[in-house]
């Protein structure tokens, strides 16, 4: 009830400014008439500006483009259906930041953007860029909402003005335990034994850090009889996977990055390593349709649980075809979903704030409740601490020469198949 | 079972060592006539990987033959460059020559990512899985035709240095530039050859090494770095230093695997690096330099 009454009280403030808006449009139009160029800019609805900090350029550039393209198409879906209403049709802008993957630039490109008057900042993919950002925008009191990062101390630092739509890395690891757990019970034949492996990054040693973790906490029926490391640059594998083959674990859980994947799948294919399944706790390389460009069969029946887009949704399926057609691209992808609920949620936050003071905005963003939206989880809704409570990841499974979301059952695509019907050899490439 | 990952391990890492080899030899070759260290030569072999990755998309050319054509194409950058670039700089400071060199890796990277884009790429090519299996220990059937096909290159290179009168006359270059200048040798004529065929050298390494690794325009700096480390090794300027070193780095990084942590394989070069610094400065076949 109380909260009813403040937003009362927004609303009649909002009324006013809409008054004072109309007021002066009025007053500009007149001028207009009259013929005083200045008023009339000063009239015309006001324009948001939104900054987006993304890995435009440098090693990741492929996907920073896709997350700053799904900020874009946020951007004109909002505009084109009339701007924010309740701060008179007010259009956003998108200001374009390029942080290159490095810390040091996204703090300055923040910084810039912030100068050039974004009143909201979305990014920034990288969770070490992610952290420069966000430790600025709360000195400065700019609201930041993180559209994709995963390291879980972003958020834990007790900051105001910092919200994350994305699961973090400890989701990564609850929720890969509970759908292994399920994938172990329900299976015919017993899986006992576990190798994982990872890729030897901030990345990959805080996720294997957070999958071995949520295994034990959440007793997963398994025992995970090594782990090893591999090397960032490793341009072979052999070595490792004949340990891994050593070792003669039922199921192999890797983390990986895009190149390593393929050298990873080859490897186990030539020396023969006989698994139940390869389950990767949340990692690029297997899902993306380049790897099924490269592997051709060999892609089959490897599962990956990352954060996905939800196939059952509806917006999904508008917002997937205009993107098609805008950036005549591949389809929105995971990425590109993310970042494109960033906006959404930025934009739904003004709307109720009416106001781009960064206090209101915080409020608003605070009390937001986003029920349909593109990824999977249910509603967008956030915690004290700024993350999305509802965020999860789901199980991937590459079937007929493409990924489907195979758990959690209530966005399923498609039911999994495991163990793995034949080995990596026997599929005749 | 140590003592057969052992023999795996290490007949692994001989076959890997074949190619570090071919690269390194490019880089010695270039530095020994031209006393140049070629820093963008990880970023050549770069691009003889995506001509011959390109070769093998659209026209089906297995990379085993298209490393002809990646050389080749090779051979033409190296000689132009040399001709354009290095020939001007051959007189200045040693940290003056650095500077061109690495601009032009980072023109060959960044131009790679214009053109391509970023994304790996590791296409399936017809003998990419196939493998041999002696008892137990299992042979990858591209790495041991790289390694054949990098020594029967780094040979004929040899040969070709011993017997022909340009290899001599590069030999000549290579001793003494004023001594081979006074006795009628075209030596800016032979810096171009010289740098022409360190670049195609590292052609057709990079030809090989597509079905190895998968490709994207930002392998090449690790690669100059190793190919430094095993010339250092090897001895600045020594061919067969090269090619000795760029095996025994091979094998190290891998038998090292067995005792520390594959992801600190580079400890082992590293370490091997200093050491040789240490004991040995000109490397293990270096003259007096």
């Amino acid at each position: 009830m109380e909260t009813k009454k403040t937003k009362t009280g927004l609303l009649s403030k909002k009324m006013d400014r809409r008054t004072f808006l109309k007021l002066s449009g009025a007053a500009g139009a007149t001028a207009a008439v009259v013929g005083f160029p200045n008023v009339l800019r000063g009239a015309r609805a006001k324009e948001i500006k939104i900054g987006s900090i993304q890995p435009a350029t440098g090693m990741i550039a492929e996907i920073g483009q896709a997350c700053r393209r799904g900020n874009i198409l946020a951007v004109e879906d909002i505009n084109r259906r009339g701007g924010i209403k309740s701060m008179g049709g007010a259009k956003l802008k998108l200001l374009l930041g390029d942080h290159e993957g490095k810390p040091e630039v996204g703090r300055s490109e923040a910084e810039r953007l912030i100068r050039e008057g974004a009143v909201v900042l979305v990014g920034a993919f990288m969770s070490s860029v992610t952290m420069a950002i966000a430790t600025l925008a709360e000195q400065r009191g700019v609201p930041f909402v993180i559209d994709i990062a995963a390291a879980d101390p972003i958020t834990q630092q007790g900051y105001k003005y910092i919200f994350r739509n994305f699961p973090r890395s400890s989701v990564f690891g609850r929720c890969f335990a509970e759908y292994l757990t399920k994938i172990i019970e329900r299976s015919k034949v017993p899986v006992k034994r576990a190798v994982l492996m990872n890729i030897d990054d901030l990345y990959g040693n805080v996720t294997a850090k957070f999958t071995l973790k949520a295994l034990k906490e959440k007793n997963v029926p398994i025992e995970i009889v090594d782990q090893i490391v591999f090397p960032h640059a490793a341009k072979d594998l052999s070595t490792e996977v004949a340990k891994v083959k050593a070792l003669k674990p039922d199921i192999l859980l890797p983390i990986v990055r895009i190149a390593t994947s393929r050298v990873l799948v080859r490897e186990l294919y030539k020396q023969r390593v006989p698994l139940l399944g390869i389950i990767a706790p949340g990692c690029p390389g297997f899902y993306e349709p380049e790897f099924f460009r490269d592997m051709g069969s060999l892609a089959e029946y490897i599962m990956d649980s990352p954060p996905w887009i939800n196939p059952k949704s509806r917006m999904f399926k508008e917002v997937n075809e205009r993107y098609q057609k805008r950036f005549n691209k591949s389809p929105l992808d995971t990425n590109s979903a993310y970042a494109y609920e960033g906006v959404m949620i930025i934009a739904d936050a003004l709307e109720r704030a009416a106001s781009t003071d960064p206090d209101k905005i915080v409020e608003a963003l605070r009390k937001t409740y986003i029920e349909e939206h593109i990824t999977l989880g249910g509603p967008i809704s956030f915690d004290e601490k700024g993350d999305n409570i509802n965020a999860i990841t789901g199980m991937l499974q590459n079937l007929g020469g493409r990924t489907r979301l195979v758990l959690p059952e209530r966005f399923a695509e498609a039911d999994y198949v495991f163990p793995m019907p034949k080995q990596l050899w026997e599929r005749g490439v | 079972m140590s003592l057969h990952l052992a023999i795996k391990f290490g007949i692994s890492g001989l076959l890997t060592g074949g190619v570090y080899s071919l690269i390194a030899i490019g880089l010695s070759l270039i530095f020994g006539v031209m006393g140049v260290i070629n820093f963008a030569h990880g970023q050549m072999m770069v691009w003889g990987m995506y001509i011959a990755y390109w070769l093998f998309v659209l026209l089906g050319i297995e990379p085993y033959f298209s490393l002809l054509v990646s050389a080749g194409a090779l051979f033409a950058m190296g000689f132009v460059v040399q001709k354009l670039v290095v020939n001007r700089i051959l007189d200045y400071p040693e940290a003056m020559q650095v500077l061109p060199l690495i601009g032009l890796g980072l023109i060959l990277e960044n131009s790679a990512l214009l053109f391509w884009g970023p994304d790996h790429r590791s296409p399936q090519m017809s003998l990419s899985l196939s493998t041999i299996w002696l008892g137990d220990v299992m042979l990858d059937v591209p790495r041991i035709i790289a390694f054949v096909i990098a020594l029967l290159i780094a040979f004929l290179l040899f040969l070709f240095l011993k017997k022909t009168d340009t290899g001599k006359a590069i030999r000549a270059a290579a001793d003494n530039r004023l001594g081979a200048r006074l006795v009628g040798i075209k030596v800016d004529h032979i810096n171009n050859i010289s740098f022409a065929i360190g670049a195609a050298s590292v052609g057709a390494a990079g030809a090989l090494m597509l079905p190895l690794i998968p490709l994207c325009p930002h392998l090449g700096h690790d690669f100059t770095l190793t190919a430094f480390v095993i010339v250092i090794l090897g001895g600045l300027g020594s061919i067969t230093g090269a090619m000795v070193g760029g095996l025994i780095l091979g094998v190290a990084e891998s038998l090292g695997t067995l005792f520390i942590p594959p992801s600190m394989k580079q400890v082992v070069s590293f370490t091997i690096m200093v050491v040789i610094m240490l004991l040995k400065p000109q490397g293990l076949f270096g003259g007096k330099r």
